[in-house]
């Protein structure tokens, strides 16, 4: 017998009992639409991840650690005391290691390293202008290696700093600093007020004490401060897939570092950082040169480690989800079973006939073996197109909830994975109509053909 | 031509053993009408299967065209089932979820004959037992008498040499049955095929070329008035 004519009677088997099928069928649904979900998802939460990091990390960008530790979460429990100060703890005892100024400095001399900047700790006091309030401010280095949503004035291209009488303020300053719009505030003059505590050696006490002089005690116990000026070159707003949040004031990394120093001049933190990103030279792969610093001894990842860290992320979300799914799949390979045993024993005179008439075994077989495959086939498209359906109309839901930005959405289907869905389902519903469809096979005509 | 030899059936073993049939032997000529007569429970259709080879006996032979059916592979038996014998059932045993035009073709899908010569050989079956105006219509809507024309129809289809009817008109009124039997015998003389129908009706049997009177399953008595 032809494989199409037993697929034929097979529809129509299952056309002849609609409710059974369609009830069946919809176990396997659940199965689908949860697995075609997951996929959409998956996809869409894996290419997110992809606009995130190709539109805010540069490829070329090292984030190097003193050693490897620091991308490990640090080490935890009790540490062996050192008077070291390279060694600072973070909150919860975990302990890292910070790089100084001369890892900073070597690493800046490899000749396939553009530039390196530490993450430089500034403890801003305020930011104000002339005749205005006086706010809080975060200051950081201006990342030449990420894109920003700028509302007004310009920023440099990527791989280019600002100048270091520059600054990039976040858009929330406008107002707060008195100007009537972002444009306004371009080219004007900010300062930005540090003050450190004073920070006396033992000759300088010496010295003020020899001199006798009140004055000169007072002043070293008077805290210190610095006023720097910066024109705003930039207002930069809040972007949907911008990694980095924009609330801080951003100076060039020759402002930043002078800043750092001077805050930290005196103490532990002096010149020492727990971060440091570099750029990498065009056309060298940051993968050779992360594999060169980890020989030395550095804690280092590049952008892909990045990626690839995000994607484990996703896979394993996603991995969960698909596990539901495979759950509902087994839930509804027993119903197929069941369902096919019954049709079985229903058509017992039928199956005789077919023999009879001498249909061979393994084609009555097949026949139950392929109703179950329209069972799966059916559940399949039931459960990718309600998914799709659902999916594509809470897409737009989905991403304003979860402010994902224009244009990005979560669930992006695509049709090869979901044809593979169905011809899985397809067989694994066949395997489940397997044992049904041999106790078809094996029955005896006469006995199936007797009449009472 | 059909030479049953020494064909011994037996169900259960040991002390439930029963014989159902017991050392047959007859001859039945090609194109011949037989009728195999006998009481309920006396092995007439023991004997019908394993002469279609749809039961395997564990003694004696079926020998058919020169070929011994009981020997066959499984494969090879269903092959001649499906080229060489008609079955007509006393209930009938149409897919009643099927339409007629379905019903008469799965022989023949069976036989693996496709496209063009599959519907004209349906069609023909379908006026020679003159229900093709039922073509379309589901098998479960048809009158008893029609399901057993249908019955007929996929008998004949795939042209087979012998056709076996376990009491044909054993379901049906007496108009309607001496209409199928009408039919049956003038598809026997026109087409040549042999017919074998197994009865318990004298007035049935008598119609037949040659009559085997089976009593417990032993041959009790061959009529036959074939030339
Ligand atoms: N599978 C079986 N197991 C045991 N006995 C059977 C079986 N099939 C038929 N028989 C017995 O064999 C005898 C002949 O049966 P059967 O050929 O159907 O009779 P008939 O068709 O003449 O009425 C009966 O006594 C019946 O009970
Ligand atoms: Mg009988």
């Amino acid at each position: 017998m032809k494989t199409v004519d037993i697929i034929r009677r097979a529809g129509r088997s299952l056309k002849h009992a609609k409710a059974r099928t369609i009830l069946t069928s919809l176990a396997i649904a659940v199965g689908a639409f949860t697995l075609t979900i997951a996929l959409a998802a998956g996809e869409g939460a894996r290419q997110y991840a992809n606009t995130l990091l190709t539109s805010n990390i540069d490829p070329q960008v090292l984030a190097i650690a003193k050693d490897k530790s620091f991308f490990e979460g640090g080490k935890t429990g009790p540490q062996e005391y050192s008077a070291d100060s390279s060694t600072i703890a973070r909150g919860n005892g975990v302990l890292v290691k910070r790089l100084s100024q001369s890892d900073i400095d070597a690493i800046a001399k490899r000749s396939d390293i553009v530039s390196v900047t530490p993450t430089y700790a500034i403890n801003a006091q305020y930011i104000t202008r002339v005749g205005q309030k006086k706010y809080t401010v975060d200051a950081t280095t201006y990342d030449s290696g990420v894109t920003q949503t700028v509302i007004a004035g310009s920023l440099p291209s990527l791989r280019t700093s600002i100048a270091d009488d520059q600054i990039a303020l976040p858009e929330a300053y406008v107002s707060l600093l008195g100007f009537n719009n972002a444009k306004d505030a371009i080219g004007q003059t900010v300062t930005i007020h540090l003050e450190r505590t004073p920070n006396v050696t033992e000759s300088q006490i010496q010295q003020a004490i020899a001199e006798n002089s009140p004055q000169a005690i007072a002043s070293l116990a008077t805290k210190q401060t610095k006023d720097a000026e910066y024109k705003i070159v930039a207002i930069v707003g809040k972007s949907a897939t911008a990694l980095t949040a924009t609330t801080n004031a951003q100076i060039s990394n020759t402002s930043a570092k002078a800043l750092s120093d001077f805050t930290t001049t005196g103490t532990d933190n002096y010149q020492q950082y727990t971060i440091a990103t570099a750029s990498v030279k065009a056309g060298v792969d940051p993968a050779t040169v992360k594999q060169a610093l980890v020989n030395e001894g550095y804690g280092v990842q590049t952008a892909k480690d990045l990626q690839s860290l995000l994607f484990t992320i996703v896979n394993t979300l996603q991995g969960i989800v698909i596990g539901f799914g495979i759950l509902a799949l087994i839930t509804s390979v027993f119903g197929i079973i069941n369902t096919q045993y019954i049709s079985v024993l229903e058509r017992t005179r039928e199956i005789g006939l077919m023999k009879a008439l001498g249909m061979r075994g393994r084609h009555v077989s097949r026949l139950f073996q392929f109703e179950a495959a329209w069972i799966g086939f059916l559940g399949g498209v039931i459960g990718s197109i309600v998914a799709v359906i659902a999916g594509l109309s809470l897409n737009p839901w989905i991403t304003s909830t979860l402010s994902l930005g224009d244009g990005n959405v979560l669930l992006i289907f695509q049709p090869i994975p979901i044809i593979l869905l169905i011809i899985v389902l397809m067989l694994i519903a066949m395997l489940a109509g397997y044992f049904p469809a041999r106790k078809a096979a094996k029955l005896d005509p006469i006995e199936a053909l007797r009449t009472e | 031509m059909i030479e049953v030899k020494g064909v011994t059936k037996t169900y259960g073993k040991k002390q439930n053993a029963f014989i159902a049939l017991d050392d047959i032997n007859f001859v039945i000529p090609d194109g011949a009408s037989v009728a195999i007569v006998g009481k309920s429970g006396s092995g007439k259709s023991t004997l019908m299967h394993a002469m279609s080879g749809l039961d395997r006996p564990e003694k004696g032979q079926v020998v058919i065209d020169g070929i011994d059916i009981l020997k066959l592979r499984q494969k090879a038996v269903d092959r001649f089932r499906s080229e060489k014998i008609g079955f007509i059932f006393q209930s009938f045993f149409v897919q009643a979820n099927e339409s007629s035009y379905d019903n008469v073709a799965l022989p023949l899908e069976i036989g693996n004959l496709s496209g063009r010569a599959r519907k004209k050989r349906v069609i023909e079956a379908l006026q020679v037992v003159g229900i093709e105006e039922k073509e379309k219509q589901k098998a479960r809507n048809l009158s008893g008498g029609q399901k057993q024309r249908l019955a007929i129809a996929r008998a004949i289809v795939n042209r087979p040499k012998i056709i076996f009817a376990d009491e044909p008109t054993g379901n049906l009124d007496s108009t309607t049955g001496a209409t199928i039997e009408k039919l049956l015998f003038g598809l026997n003389k026109k087409s040549g095929s042999t017919l074998v129908i197994v009865t318990h009706d004298e007035d049935l049997a008598a119609k037949c070329d040659m009559r085997i009177y089976i009593k417990d399953g032993k041959i009790d008595q061959i009529v036959s008035e074939v030339k």
